[in-house]
């Protein structure tokens, strides 16, 4: 791989110890993957926030970076955390827990990066058209690609870390316009009706999809809470990390593969994916997490209605949106439903939150949270998840 | 007798030391103590054996990202492996190896080495020299 002049000066250290391990990490995977050259990005997206999913283990590495004067090069935001400081509802929680989380987010804080605890960083700021990324979270990758045309390879938490230190990320995979033909046409003759059967489509598709990518045709709705759905779930059951919707794709139509969906594999799919349960004790919303307009849409379901006293509704949103969406957080909380930020379904400690079975219309969190925390997990529409957290 | 395999070097550094081969990935988040270097995965042909000083082979690794931070972790704590031999090098273990300065080696046929075997492995060089009496 070609370093500039620069870049070999990181190499050997000479900018320090943070840089150089980064660069390394860099270099690494570009030889891997067969980079020519590292180029430029636009901003970073980090995972590996929640003390819930990386333990003990990483607190000893950020430690190291941040004693060695790391600070992030670009813009760089962070990953859900597993806990919303701010409300109540967490409390509860073993206070070393929440000592250990406060660590790791003082860690990246001091490194520059920005403690947005969110997986929707796109809705905080836009990347520009065409620009390049080093975005961890899958749902993220996919939304990028897909939805704004920035470019992104699916990175994991310590490579998006070191393309934050050093502004660069090797050049291979969706960074290269010849990576980013499709390759399948996916006809989709199930009637899809609201946002998670979307999901369940994501699911069938990531299972047989691999990491190649999709034209999607005969979608009905185009809706940004569909589309986002839709993406979540691919990359939740499969390696995806973007697709095109049918009317905007220009390259090549030469497919190797045309796949077509119909309402039977997309029942057995549902099945798989989701269990039956009478009454939770969470209903789950926003994952990932919500726009202002899905805060909109979830307000206006539950406008005059009350949350049962015996379930719990969460509605899961970043800090930025919820600040500028006042008026529907009010509606949502005045039902009885809470606007949790920071945090997630998936990324939290659901038993020990008093949680064993939940409903939700993500099909992303239906698929993680009965691996992850053992809980009972079910697939609904947002209209029938607010039926059933308002009692019908 | 002595058998010479030649892969790719990854992470440079020489090492000396016992194999323990599994036929199976392993993802170290989950997969592995970092305070004891012993494997958890239920299931795994590895359960319960610890990774201190041995040359770890295995296919490749999988599973979350965050499983190069227990490598480094695994180092920090004094119970790492002393090299990782890989069929094929997966980023986590990659990043892990990096971060921790552990040399490792792919395109190595795992099949040829046994546990137990001494084993010499040399990173700049993607070199993994077998040694049997």
């Amino acid at each position: 791989m070609y370093l500039t002049k620069d870049e070999e000066r990181i190499y050997d250290g000479e900018y320090g110890w943070a840089k150089q391990v980064s660069i390394r990490i860099l270099v690494k995977l570009g030889d891997l993957y067969g980079a020519d050259r590292l180029i430029p990005i636009e901003s970073a997206h980090i995972s590996g926030v929640a003390y819930r999913t990386i333990g003990d283990a990483s607190i000893e590495f950020l430690k190291e970076l941040a004693n060695s004067n790391a600070k992030a090069a670009v813009r760089a935001t962070t990953n859900p955390s597993s806990i919303d400081t701010m409300n109540q509802l967490f409390s509860c929680l073993p206070r070393n827990v929440i000592e250990k989380q406060r660590e790791i987010i003082n860690l990246y804080e001091t490194m520059g990066i920005e403690i947005t605890l969110t997986c929707t960083p796109y809705y905080i700021r836009r990347p520009a058209f065409g620009s390049h990324l080093s975005w961890a979270e899958s749902s993220a990758v996919i939304y990028a690609n897909s939805l704004l045309n920035a470019w992104t390879n699916r990175e994991g938490g310590p490579s998006a870390l070191a393309s934050a230190l050093v502004g660069k990320t090797p050049n291979y995979g969706l960074h290269k316009p010849e990576n980013r033909r499709a390759s399948v046409l996916v006809k989709v003759e199930a009637p899809l009706k609201s946002e998670a059967d979307y999901g369940v489509l994501g699911m069938y598709l990531g299972e047989v999809l691999g990491n190649r990518i999709p034209v999607i045709s005969g979608l009905r709705r185009r809706d940004e809470m569909c589309l986002k759905q839709l993406g979540a779930a691919m990359a939740t059951s499969g390696m995806a990390s973007m697709f095109y919707l049918d009317e905007n794709y220009v390259g090549e139509r030469s497919f190797e593969e045309e796949i077509s969906v119909d309402d039977k594999s997309l029942k057995a799919s549902y099945e798989r994916l989701s269990s039956t349960i009478e009454k939770p004790d969470l209903v789950l919303i926003g994952c990932p997490h919500s726009s202002p307009e899905e805060l909109k849409i979830i307000a206006r379901y539950l406008e005059g209605k009350r949350v049962r006293d015996d379930v719990k509704l969460w509605v899961c949103a970043s800090k930025y949106v919820r600040r500028n969406a006042d008026e529907y957080v009010r509606v949502i909380e005045t039902s009885g439903g809470h606007v949790i930020c920071d945090t997630c379904a998936v990324v939290t400690w659901l038993r020990e939150l008093g949680v064993e079975t939940l409903v939700s219309n993500s099909a992303k969190t239906v698929h993680y949270a009965p691996l992850l925390s053992k809980v009972g997990a079910s697939l609904s529409s947002l209209e029938e998840c607010v039926k059933i957290a308002c009692g019908k | 007798m002595e058998i010479l395999l030649k892969g790719r070097p990854i992470v440079p550094g020489e090492a000396r030391g016992l194999a323990l081969v599994s036929s199976k990935p392993l993802s170290f988040l989950g997969g592995v103590d970092a305070k004891t270097g012993v494997i958890i995965e239920r299931g795994h042909d590895l359960y319960g054996v610890g990774v201190k000083d041995k040359i770890l082979c295995f296919p490749h690794g999988r599973g979350s990202t965050v499983g190069s931070y227990v490598l480094y972790a695994l180092a920090k704590n004094g119970v790492a492996p002393r090299a990782i031999v890989n069929s094929l090098a997966d980023p986590v273990v990659v990043v892990g190896a990096v971060i921790a300065n552990i040399p490792m080696v792919d395109y190595i046929d795992i099949s040829m080495i046994k546990t137990g075997d001494l084993i010499e492995v040399d990173g700049g060089k993607g070199l993994v020299r077998i040694c049997r009496k």
